[in-house]
């Protein structure tokens, strides 16, 4: 199969970068593992003060909605974090006290919402709170299985019952002028989180859960379905085990499903994220990318991987994969012509693109504009 | 007679499994008893070692003493404790490497000990234990098991205090008040809430394990410790089924225990300063030296990943007359210091083994009797643990649940009989906080209310929560937030989450690749980044 750019990866960098080639008429292929950082996306995009324009019209056409506004968030943890571009779920509150009284609602039986931590960073913040549960009858089936009470399935549950939410908490509400739910709104609809703020007399904000992250599912499928509306082809549950490259241009990758039907392409971006997602290997020797066998940026003696407390900066998250100016990925020091590595496998390694959602971004642009620019 | 609350028969300094025992021992020969330890339970030698229950074979050639008493201990055990037990056996095998000619040496001074060691076929252990390295030349069976300590020493506690005990846990002794050559009683501080007490007794035990050192001298005595650390590997897999030792003379990580749902390899051994005792870290040299050696007893482990290192420190003590240290008793010291030094009220239990603290304890108890002119028969050698009082954890199960679910079976096995006091059979005591070890809310909360669970660490030895494969990245928040119910203080939970994590990371960067570095790259990313702590 030829396609003009296969993606190795399907989290934020890869499918930037695959809507933004396939809407340029580019055939690509993303081939992706099925998990990435977006399922664990906290809402606001780190490193990110102010969306590039064509970041904005990207995701507004796949129906994501931004909103861009510093302020502090707050966090489920109960502690208030600045942040300024984020997911519309994400409320952005101008200061701490943004409220007079807050009404708490949690789920009984959901362990994965945090009301007494809430509670108590609210309370710091001179804010009263009155903690309640909110018990729906449908929710009852659910909570008879010990595992059961996840974000995911109470989101599916929710996506046909957030009236019924909405008609209990008008009810619950009495002074309070701000109410705090979990995160649980809107996995299929995106217009759900704010129409349950339009139907509740006081301010609403979706407090954080446990990973998966509703909304961070959502803008995965969001993207995912407007790089297939394009024309793009996205190998779901796939893995690229192999590469065949000669005299410094990749030719074509090798994945698990498709074996012998080697993926070829004019250009290929890695996007394979960091430790957690595969795109960085490690043993007790070294840390390798997989793949191509790049090279990687790091600590030869081991002990320098880490830093002793857990709160401090770990110097392994600052290992990626070398590159050139342009992107292009190094192999035993010398750049693959046609291979850009974009997203957390750079680690720390390019730092003018920033960290996070802001790396990823940045850096997938930043590949796309050289792969229309020169043609192989 | 009435007492103050504060006033005691006996008071026992140090919560690993020995003062656990002496307390246990104490209370039920009528004693009324308290126990002072300024951590948690076990978090000393008791809970940093294989977990392993030594048939004594290890010891056979070289203390012929130690041996017997382990097999003695060994049988008593599965009687009384068999619900921190599991009977796995064991395998002594020798490799193309070792002397064969040791093995007759090995199995004549078992059976001298009276351990049951049967020369068995290579084959034959090789279908017994399908991850043992094939080329092995020589097996003997003998009668090892495994054992949890954090469940023993619990198991000891409550029934001190099923008999009328206290335990006072996170309060350090700061200072112990003497008046002439008599010791009455201690000053202590508990260390979560920074309120200071003073408590009495005309019996002081120091079991303060290799910290009884420092507890001898606030007495002004002196019981020379010598700290020797052994560095211990946690596998995420049940590799093996089968105790596995090297038969040879004991070295450096030659025993492989299975426990639960993982299996441990160790041990090394470093003499290392006092002052190092509270913050022994494992060293890459370590690391690389148990799995080299690991994967000679089965080749599994060297593509294994680990879970955690550890390392804690033995409390040997130094023979009286022999201030170099040179001259090491691994056997039981016990010290009654009236005798040996004129001061009154004051004894210490030390030395010995995880396998023989109930011996320990005995000595120690019989000691504190004979000083209070007590006459009361030791019952501990028969009367089984809280949790114990049957052996078969499905048959309880099935005793207690109609349909016992997974999880309904892993509490029970945990805790034997006392599952019957989880709450449960409704959803709420039901759901999970932890899936890797099915740990529900209502085993959680028994922890807390009935085994003096204050921590999420504490947590972890009572329940085995946060000890699985994901090592607490999700359960610890769920846990977190049941204790911050319990006690009612937000802020405390929070630090106690962080020192969670610490703790956590402490045992997971020594060997921190493969999965293990992916595992802790999400744990930073959703603590740091989604959750905000």
């Amino acid at each position: 199969m030829r396609f003009d750019t296969v993606i190795i990866g399907g989290g934020l960098a890869g499918l930037v970068a695959g809507i933004s080639l396939q809407k340029e008429g580019r055939s690509t292929a993303i081939v992706s593992t099925g998990q990435n950082a977006l399922h664990f996306f906290s809402g606001s995009f780190e490193s990110l003060e102010q969306a590039p324009e064509r970041m904005k019209d990207l995701f507004g056409e796949a129906g994501i909605r931004l909103h861009y506004s510093p302020g502090w968030r707050l966090m489920p943890m109960g502690s208030f974090r600045e942040a300024a571009l984020s997911l519309e779920d994400v409320s952005l509150l101008p200061e701490k006290h943004f409220a007079d009284k807050t009404l708490i609602v949690g789920l009984p039986g959901y362990l994965d919402f945090f009301s007494g931590f809430l509670a108590d960073g609210l309370e710091r913040e001179g804010i009263p709170c009155s903690l309640r549960t909110l018990q729906l009858q449908e929710m009852q089936a659910l909570q008879q299985g010990p595992g059961e009470m996840r974000s995911v399935a109470i989101a599916r549950l929710m996506d046909r019952l957030w009236e019924k939410v909405v008609q209990e908490l008008r009810v619950l509400l009495k002074d309070e002028d701000a109410v705090i739910l979990p995160q649980v709104f809107g996995l299929r609809d995106a217009s759900i989180p704010d129409r349950i703020r339009q139907g509740i007399p006081a301010r609403v904000i979706f407090a954080g859960t446990m990973p998966p992250s509703i909304p961070g599912i959502r803008t995965q499928m969001q993207l995912k379905r407007r790089f297939e509306v394009l024309g793009g082809t996205y190998l779901a549950g796939d893995e690229v085990v192999d590469a065949h490259q000669h005299e410094g241009v990749v030719h074509s990758v090798v994945t698990r499903n498709l074996d012998s039907h080697y993926l070829e392409a004019a250009h290929f971006i890695l996007a394979s994220g960091g430790f957690y997602s595969k795109g960085l290997k490690s043993n007790p020797f070294e840390v390798t990318e997989p793949v191509f066998g790049l090279d990687v940026d790091y600590t030869q003696e081991r002990s320098g991987w880490y830093a002793p407390q857990f709160s401090d900066d770990q110097p392994y998250l600052q290992f990626g994969v070398r590159t050139d100016e342009g992107l292009h990925a190094l192999r035993e020091g010398a750049p693959l012509q046609n291979l850009y590595a974009i997203g957390s496998i750079l680690g720390g390694t390019r730092p003018e693109f920033g960290s996070g959602a802001g790396l990823a971004v940045r850096s997938a642009f930043a590949a796309v504009d050289q792969i229309l620019e020169n043609r192989v | 007679m009435n007492m103050s609350p504060k006033e005691f028969d006996v008071i026992i300094l140090g919560g690993g499994i020995t003062g656990a025992g002496t307390q246990r021992d104490c209370a039920m020969r009528g004693l009324r008893t308290l126990l002072i330890e300024r951590s948690d339970i076990a978090t000393g030698a008791t809970g940093r070692n294989h977990g392993l229950l030594h048939s004594g074979a290890r010891y056979a050639v070289g203390d012929n003493e130690s041996a017997e008493e382990c097999i003695r201990e060994n049988r008593i055990l599965r009687r009384i404790a068999s619900h921190c037990i599991e009977e796995t056996e064991g395998l002594f095998i020798t490799l193309p490497e070792d002397d064969l000619g040791y093995q007759k040496t090995f199995v004549d001074a078992c059976q001298r000990a009276g351990i049951d060691a049967e020369i068995i076929d290579p084959a034959l252990a090789r279908r017994l234990e399908p991850s043992v390295n094939p080329a092995l030349i020589g097996a003997v069976k003998v009668p090892d098991g495994s054992v949890d300590p954090f469940r023993l020493c619990a198991a000891n506690m409550l029934d001190a205090k099923l008999h009328g005990g206290q335990v006072r846990l996170h309060t350090e002794v700061t200072g112990i008040i003497r008046e002439g050559d008599t010791v009455r009683g201690v000053h202590t501080l508990n260390r979560q809430t920074g309120r200071t007490e003073d408590f009495y007794a005309p019996v002081i035990v120091n079991a303060g394990g290799i910290w009884g050192q420092h507890i001898a001298e606030m007495a002004g005595v002196s019981v020379g410790m010598f700290p020797a650390k052994g560095a211990l590997l946690i596998f995420a897999h049940r590799v093996n089924n089968l105790v596995i030792n090297r038969c040879r003379k004991p070295s450096n990580a030659d025993i492989l225990v299975p426990g639960d749902t993982v299996c441990i390899i160790g041990t090394t051994s470093t003499r290392i300063p006092f002052e190092e005792c509270d913050h022994v870290a494992v060293t890459p040299d370590e690391v690389d030296l148990l799995i080299t050696e690991g994967a000679k007893l089965a080749p599994a482990l060297s593509s294994t990943r680990i879970l955690r290192a550890y390392a804690g420190v033995r409390p040997l003590v130094s023979a009286d007359d022999d201030p170099s240290g040179r001259n090491i008793s691994r056997g039981i010291v016990c010290l009654d210091h009236e005798l040996r030094d004129g001061v009154k009220g004051f004894v210490t239990i030390t030395g010995g083994k995880l396998m023989t603290y109930r011996l320990m304890a005995e000595m120690a108890t019989d000691t504190v009797c004979r000083k209070l002119g007590i006459d009361k028969a030791c019952e501990t050698a028969t009367t089984p643990l809280p949790g114990s009082e049957e052996r078969s954890y499905e048959a309880v199960a099935s005793k207690i649940w109609e349909s016992p679910s997974t999880a309904q079976k892993a509490a029970t096995a945990r805790m034997g009989t006392g599952a019957s006091r989880i709450r449960s059979g409704n959803r709420l005591d039901d759901a999970l906080v932890c899936e890797c070890e099915e740990v529900s809310v209502g085993e959680i909360n028994n922890a807390i209310d009935r085994l003096d669970a204050t921590t999420l660490v504490d947590l972890r030895r009572r329940t085995r929560v946060g000890m699985g494969t994901c090592q607490g990245e999700f359960c610890a928040c769920r846990a977190a937030g049941l204790l911050a119910q319990a006690h009612g203080c937000i802020e405390r939970e929070r630090e106690d989450l962080r020192q969670f994590l610490q703790e956590r990371w402490k045992g997971n960067f020594p060997i921190g690749w493969g999965d293990t570095l992916r595992e802790a790259e999400y744990t930073q990313w959703i603590y740091k980044h989604v959750l905000g702590l």
